[in-house]
């Protein structure tokens, strides 16, 4: 028991150092593979969810984002939609949207922009929304900012 | 203090060459492709580092000690790192500050501390609560799988040696630790052990409870010296002066105080996790009791007070030990020794010493040497 005991040690400090080798040439690729398989996603407060619809202005786009709710009561940030209006470089210096965030075919909010000062006006036109009025970064679920090449505004829900 | 019993060994220049020749072709391979790149700051750095890697394990081969040389390597890990990153952080955004625009486009470069924080959210929703990438970008390439990848690897090499020879915090209150000749306080009380173990639960669930990297928000004493979230309101005001406090208190003051690594001893929720593979790990530090006086050398030579009169009777340091090997060098008797679990005690434990150094210096030499060598390069661009 003893000697086998030994021997197990022994291979697993064999073992340890053929690891140390390995490492950099298989080891972090394959990990790094193997996390990436996972299908894990980055938590949609800093990602701001999945892609709902896009709606297509004449010279910009508008990714809608699908409402990311409020996911444990001791969450402090707030459930949000998040909206981007991409290329930013394509945006006039102040214009205004009316958007439907659910796909539902009617308009849900009027988003007015100024996009130099980087300040968001909404009005809600439904029950639904409630009026928010933000310039730069207030929360993570109330902001407008430039997030590489888009403007991303996003709207508090209750 | 008790005299060396033993007279110092130390081994002939032949051999401990030869010992030293598989880690100096491990640094040849790791340092090739900046050794033949063009650019003369590159090349300078990559052999700097390498001569001081090779040499430094030169005499962990020759003197037989450990923890005196495997210092320098961490300490200049643990300055030079913050060094190139803030370095990095300015050239790219001249700030050390992180603005929400980054944090939204997934652009945050990940930090191990974070890993124990993800593991629930992770497991129950799939989802990771870090404002990075899951996997590396041209704008993020320290990317979550990249990074996670890199801890397990070096988890399943170093155990939790990761805080000797790996975490480029650990290296700054090391460093402060080194300086003073001996401790202003002394008595420290043993209950403060705990404490890492109360910080690793408290955020672990906090963050599955909130959603958020809770430790990375309001506790992370690092944040003062590599990247915080950028101060535009009351809160983040307060979380800044958080992380200033505790990197004054627990990195600078205390370290110089106590000559202990005591962010690690106290706070570290990360050395906590990771003590948990110390039970996994190949390698560990036993105390003979047949040669033990006991003198409690070992007991104040260990920076993270591991080693209690408790664990002397049971012949193990606590679970907290991270293979630095400071009782091994102090032990006037040689009854702290290097151990291959299930091998008998001090019947090999060079050959374990060996064996688990090389492992180390292999993982270091790839991992820190690259870090030292790129804050390096920055350097001598100034001058070269």
């Amino acid at each position: 028991m003893k000697k086998l005991r030994s021997i197990l040690g022994n291979t697993g400090a064999v073992l340890t150092l053929a690891l140390a080798v390995l490492a950099p040439f298989l080891l972090f690729g394959w990990f790094q593979a193997a996390i990436g398989a996972a299908h894990l996603r980055i938590d949609p407060t800093y990602s701001g969810g999945q892609i709902s619809h896009v709606i297509d202005r004449a010279n910009y786009r508008i990714v809608v984002n699908r409402p990311v709710p409020r996911r444990s009561p001791l969450q402090r940030i707030g459930p949000f939609v998040q909206l981007a209006w991409t290329p930013a470089a394509s945006l006039p210096a102040h214009f205004s949207d009316d958007v439907d965030l659910d796909g539902d075919g009617t308009p849900d909010v009027r988003v007015a922009i100024d996009s130099r000062n980087l300040s968001v006006d909404v009005t809600p036109l439904g029950p639904r929304y409630r009026p928010m009025h933000s310039q730069g970064v207030t929360s993570f679920s109330a902001l407008i900012a430039r997030v590489k090449d888009a403007l991303v505004v996003r709207i508090p829900l209750d | 203090m008790p005299d060396r019993v033993l007279p110092t060994p130390r081994r002939s220049i032949r051999k401990s060459l030869l010992l030293t020749l598989p880690i100096l072709l491990w640094s040849l391979l790791m340092f090739s492709r900046t050794l033949i790149e063009p650019g003369r700051p590159a090349k300078l750095a990559a052999a700097a580092t390498l001569v001081f890697m090779v040499a430094l394990f030169f005499q962990m081969m020759r003197t037989l000690e450990t923890n005196r040389w495997r210092r320098y390597f961490f300490v200049a890990l643990g300055f030079l790192f913050p060094v190139g990153f803030i370095w990095q952080l300015f050239a790219l955004r001249g700030s050390m500050s992180i603005p929400v625009e980054r944090m939204l486009s997934g652009d945050t470069p990940f930090c191990f501390l974070a890993i124990p924080m993800m593991i629930l959210p992770a497991a129950i929703a799939g989802t990771v609560i870090f404002p990075g990438s899951i996997l590396p970008t041209a704008s993020n390439p320290h990317a979550i799988a990249a990074m996670v990848a890199l801890w397990f690897a070096a988890t399943l090499v170093l155990g939790k040696g990761w805080c000797s020879y790996g975490c480029f915090f650990g290296g700054i209150e090391e460093g402060f630790a080194a300086i003073p000749k001996k401790p202003r306080i002394r008595r420290l009380d043993p209950r403060w052990r705990w404490m890492p173990w109360a910080v690793l639960a408290a955020i672990v669930l906090l963050s599955a409870a909130t959603l958020e990297p809770v430790y990375c928000m309001w506790l992370c004493p690092f944040k003062a010296v590599t990247e915080y979230p950028a101060v535009r309101s009351f809160e983040t005001a307060v979380q800044m002066g958080i992380f200033i406090t505790l990197f004054l208190g627990l990195v600078v003051v205390l370290p110089l105080l106590t000559k202990k690594r005591t962010q690690c001893s106290f706070l570290c929720p990360f050395g906590a996790f990771q003590s948990i593979f110390n039970k996994t790990g190949a390698f560990d530090i036993r105390l003979d009791q047949s040669k033990c006086t006991p003198c409690v050398l070992c007991e104040k030579a260990c920076p993270t007070m591991s080693i209690t009169p408790e664990a002397v009777r049971s012949g193990k340091p606590l679970m907290s030990c991270m293979k630095c090997g400071a009782c091994v060098d102090a032990c006037v008797r040689d009854a702290a020794v290097w151990h291959i679990k299930g091998t008998e005690v001090g019947a090999s434990s060079e050959r374990a010493r060996l064996m688990c150094l090389y492992s180390a210096w292999a993982f270091a030499v790839m991992f820190g040497g690259s870090i030292i060598a790129g804050t390096l390069e920055k350097l001598f661009g100034l001058v070269v």
